[in-house]
């Protein structure tokens, strides 16, 4: 699947600017500094907090722009709240998204934490905001995320796009 | 997100995402990616179907222990149920859109924006 082709072209029939996705050539590479049975994972998502106040998300909801957030967050992993995916662009036709295992996997996690695959996770996931404005994501969202996996003590982090 | 994935790499932490759009992971450049080739929505494997996202989960782990340099993708098996494929047609199929289907998709899109612009 050629997602930029696809996208190009539909939002180009749609009389738009087609989105340019960053291309970087220099790309950063750490290494483990510890077993995964001996490290504490982060878990990043973009999925969104369930708000009262912003109409259906899901499952099976049409697009929900109002479900849409521009600031970091952050939650419990011992005892997360609801997310879901109802701002962003999945595949509606072949997907209900019924089951938040599919984009959110805390519960594998938390099964790879009992089999002692990974130590255990950090006290906090944090959702990142997905945004049209790249600055929006280079200045302000990422560094934010970062910090706040270093502040936690993270070893190693998954990070879940939908 | 592979922006993110990119500044918790660089601050020295070992990252993998985790997804189901190749070329627009690979195109930004991340340090590891696990692809799943499934609808989006799905990354982490099939829905109800604890054995396949414990399976997508460990390519994850299995990523971060033994990627060697940055750009390191590897795919699942895991295969959308079906033949596997024919949901690939209808992802922004341009194929017989009627200018009235443009048109409505042009005003949701607009009507979505203002929606959302509320949470600035």
């Amino acid at each position: 699947m050629r997602y930029i082709d696809r996208t190009r072209a539909w939002y180009n029939t749609l009389g738009y600017q087609p989105y340019r996705w960053p291309s970087y050539d220099d790309v950063p590479f750490a290494t483990l500094k510890r077993s995964l049975a001996d490290s504490k994972v982060a878990l990043i998502t973009t999925a969104a907090p369930v708000r009262d106040d912003v109409g259906d998300q899901g499952p099976g909801a049409a697009y929900n722009g109002s479900a849409k957030f521009f600031d970091v967050y952050s939650g419990s992993t011992a005892d997360p709240f609801d997310v879901r995916i109802s701002h962003l662009g999945y595949d509606r036709n072949h997907t209900t998204a019924e089951d938040t295992g599919t984009w959110f996997p805390i519960e594998r996690l938390n099964d790879a934490v009992t089999a002692g695959r990974i130590a255990g996770l950090t006290e906090r996931f944090h959702g990142a905001p997905t945004v049209r404005r790249q600055r929006s994501t280079t200045d302000d969202h990422a560094p934010e995320i970062a910090r706040r996996c270093l502040e936690e003590g993270a070893d190693v982090a998954i990070l879940v796009p939908n | 997100m592979s922006l993110v994935a990119r500044e918790i790499e660089a601050a020295g932490i070992p990252t993998v995402i985790i997804g189901a759009a190749k070329d627009i992971v690979e195109t930004v450049g991340v340090p590891r990616f696990v692809f799943s080739d499934v609808p989006l929505g799905n990354s982490m494997g099939l829905p109800s179907d604890a054995t396949s996202q414990a399976e997508v989960l460990e390519y994850g782990f299995r990523l971060l222990e033994t990627a060697i340099g940055p750009r390191t993708t590897v795919q699942t098996p895991v295969r959308w149920p079906g033949d596997g494929h024919s949901w690939k047609r209808d992802i922004m199929n341009l194929n017989s859109l009627t200018q009235e289907a443009i048109d409505k998709a042009r005003a949701d899109f607009e009507h979505q924006k203002t929606l959302a612009a509320v949470n600035r």
